[in-house]
């Protein structure tokens, strides 16, 4: 047997879900893409509009990432608790609401019906039944950890995480009438989301991950992680004041956004450091190449899409010029995709073969996945950066018109669309594989450290 | 590093960043009125606000920078178009934008609607933010000078105001209903019926693509004048 508990079982659903959803963002995004590249006529555009695109678009994406945390979680919980879940019902119920809640809100968008506020379109009775579906999820947790005999660090960091998550939401459920304090408070959920509760859980469940298949001693993981998450803190939270240049706030938020958000990448330099570190000072063999081409290439893809193209354009005198352009656009993806994709494909990488019984799994699929979507992705993130660039560049230095840097910048579009086909051929391989993972023919090297002797 | 060192640097890190934070924010709340004018804020701008969420602008339009980024920016939209324009984008995008590459979808916006919309709008392009976006600053100068020389204000100003999204006049403006010389030598009607025509196109030539101007018969009046200023005589071209 490859899972401890039982109850670990839960998660592939969650997994399988998330992965589908991946597949429609994509497309979702391609079809984005042909919206700026080419005229539409306009009886298509009033009846399916770039706005209701890019709500899917986008929702998507957050609901694929948060299924995976949460599958990701309760894969993770009951070895570290050394315990089944607190309940398994609760964890299918919550599932259940969650997708249905999702499925509403797709159906919904389609018909127009939407609380208009960019990522956070859902409406408010749906906004609740998702609070719903987060208070279960962290009952759920939190029992499982009370009821736990052992108590690790990155117990209480994942529970943290997650409650802080939630929390976050609740900021961007009311009607602000105010539009620069309901900016305010959209940032609490979109930038100490990504910034912030998703860096918690992203540290915690790359530790454990980092933990299981290296056999580096505990103590060593959950020191670094501590350190990791006190800076993403430290720095997260008031570099949130990066978004408040332009909105209508005090002149200090041009210092302290600026110099906390400059400072942002050090955590991430951290994590490449720590990941680094631990895979050379393994204890068991490499048992799935795959499963580590995906741990590195988070770490350093975090570094760069996250860290390096955010601090480009994080600086005020940049962020004058820059600020809501395809430049933003470019980190996006390169963020998104790097720290966050590239984590839920991690957990799914390390855990779905595991829950299917398998030790040592066939990978030759699997890379071309790896390698196709990775490289694609950073194309993607060029072709945006260059007409951002393009962008800022005729729009707003030499200034001279919307259209005229909108219709120069079409051609980069075409190039986006090609290179989005690519990336969807590369998802629909990982998928494809991930789904239909079969064991390898050449025999596992057998593990130095078994996870018992290291909770 | 110990353990215990770790676990300090977390709880120091995140605390110290989460109190200066908290205090920012409870600044940011005492500074709001000062920056966004909210002795402005009436109802009418809160149902404009209503507006902009229930037709989703916001995920093609940024504003204050933030949203989709397929349309223009809407955060200094009042001083860049003006309020007819404004009014006559929303409710009739498919025949202002019939040249352009990017098309608007037609919402179906009603007239008090677009009212608030524009009130909105008019509120938001006040927020002091620090002159943001750069592009747009230059219509903002522009019409805060028309406004505190209102004796200066040149006719021009006030037809391209009111004009200047669809009809060209020497070169400024936006082509779509042609340039406003031009019409002026081929149409053969009087005052009276031109100041009908712009406020109600279909009664003068129906099937026209024009839409209803929201101006009153006085401005409509002074634009007419304008107009028909503009023919050439015969006598002058042989």
């Amino acid at each position: 047997m490859l899972i401890e508990y039982q109850s670990q079982r839960v998660s592939l659903w969650y997994f399988r879900l998330a992965l589908v959803l991946f597949i429609l963002q994509v497309i979702l995004g391609l079809w984005l893409s042909i919206n700026y590249a080419f005229t539409l006529p306009q009886d298509l555009v009033n009846v399916f509009p770039f706005s209701t695109a890019r709500a899917l678009h986008t929702n998507l994406l957050v609901a694929w990432m948060l299924l995976g945390f949460m599958g990701g979680t309760y894969y993770i919980l009951p070895p570290e608790c050394a315990r089944d879940l607190f309940s398994e019902k609760l964890a299918y119920l919550q599932l259940i609401i969650f997708v249905g809640t999702a499925v509403t809100a797709v159906v919904g968008f389609l018909f127009g019906w939407t609380q208009g506020k960019p990522l956070l379109e859902i409406p408010l009775p749906l906004d609740w039944l998702i609070v719903v579906a987060a208070l279960i999820f962290i009952a759920n947790v939190a029992m499982t950890i009370i009821k736990a005999e052992v108590r690790t660090a990155l117990q209480w960091m994942l529970l943290g995480g997650v409650t802080f998550l939630a929390l976050m939401y609740l900021f961007g459920m009311p009607f602000y009438q105010n539009l620069n304090t309901d900016y305010y408070y959209w940032w609490w959920v979109i930038h100490l989301w990504v910034e912030g509760a998703w860096e918690v859980v992203t540290a915690s469940i790359v530790a454990y991950i980092i933990m299981r298949v290296t056999g580096v001693d505990r103590k060593v993981v959950e020191k670094w992680l501590y350190v990791e998450t006190g800076l993403f803190l430290f720095t997260g939270i008031v570099g949130t004041g990066h978004h408040y240049y332009w909105i209508g706030a005090p002149d200090y938020w041009l210092w302290w956004g600026g110099i906390f958000s400059a400072l942002e990448p050090l955590p991430i330099v951290l994590m490449v450091v720590d990941t680094w570190m631990h895979v050379r000072e393994r204890r068991n063999p490499i048992v799935n190449p795959l499963t580590w081409y995906y741990i590195i290439g988070l770490a350093i893809y975090h570094l760069v899409g996250a860290g390096l193209w955010g601090f480009m354009h994080t600086l005020p005198p940049i962020n004058y010029y820059t600020h809501g352009s395809q430049v933003t656009v470019s980190h996006g993806h390169l963020a998104f995709f790097g720290a966050y994709a590239l984590l839920n494909l991690t957990i799914f990488y390390f855990a779905m073969p595991r829950l299917k019984g398998i030790n040592k799994y066939n990978d030759r699929l699997g890379k071309w996945g790896f390698w196709i979507t990775t490289i694609g992705m950073f194309i993607l993130g060029l072709v945006f950066g260059i007409a951002g660039i393009l962008q800022t560049y005729l729009e707003r230095f030499l200034d001279i018109g919307y259209s005229t840097a909108h219709l120069t910048m079409m051609f980069w579009f075409r190039v986006a669309f090609g290179v989005g086909l690519v990336f969807l051929a590369g998802v629909v391989i990982t998928v494809y594989h991930l789904f239909t993972i079969k064991p390898s023919s050449i025999p596992a090297p057998e593990p130095v450290v078994t996870p018992a002797s290291n909770i | 590093m110990t353990g215990k060192t770790a676990r300090l640097i977390f709880w120091v890190g995140t605390l110290t960043s989460a109190a200066i934070f908290l205090w920012q924010t409870y600044d940011f709340h005492m500074q709001t009125p000062k920056f966004t004018h909210t002795d402005k804020l009436t109802e009418q701008v809160v149902a404009g606000k209503k507006v902009w969420h229930k037709y989703n602008c916001n995920d093609c339009h940024t504003i204050l920078g933030f949203g989709g980024y397929y349309a223009p920016d809407m955060t200094k939209a009042f001083y860049r178009l003006g309020e007819n324009n404004i009014a006559s984008i929303v409710q009739h995008p498919d025949v202002m934008y019939k040249n352009s590459f990017r098309k608007m979808p037609q919402l179906n916006v009603s007239e008090t609607e677009t009212r608030q919309l524009v009130s909105f709008l008019r509120w938001v392009g006040d927020i002091e933010n620090r002159h943001w976006p750069p592009q747009d600053e230059k219509f903002v100068q522009a019409y805060k000078l028309r406004e505190s020389q209102p004796q200066k204000l040149d006719k021009v100003h006030l037809v391209l105001q009111a004009c200047g999204g669809c009809h060209t006049f020497e070169n400024q403006g936006r082509n779509v209903g042609g340039d406003l010389t031009t019409i002026a030598n081929r149409i053969t009607y009087d005052r009276q019926t031109l100041i009908n025509y712009m406020i109600n196109p279909q009664s003068v030539r129906p099937g026209v693509a024009m839409p209803p101007q929201d101006v009153s018969p006085q401005t409509a009046a002074i634009i007419a004048d304008f107009i028909l200023s503009l023919k050439s005589t015969k006598e002058v071209s042989k």
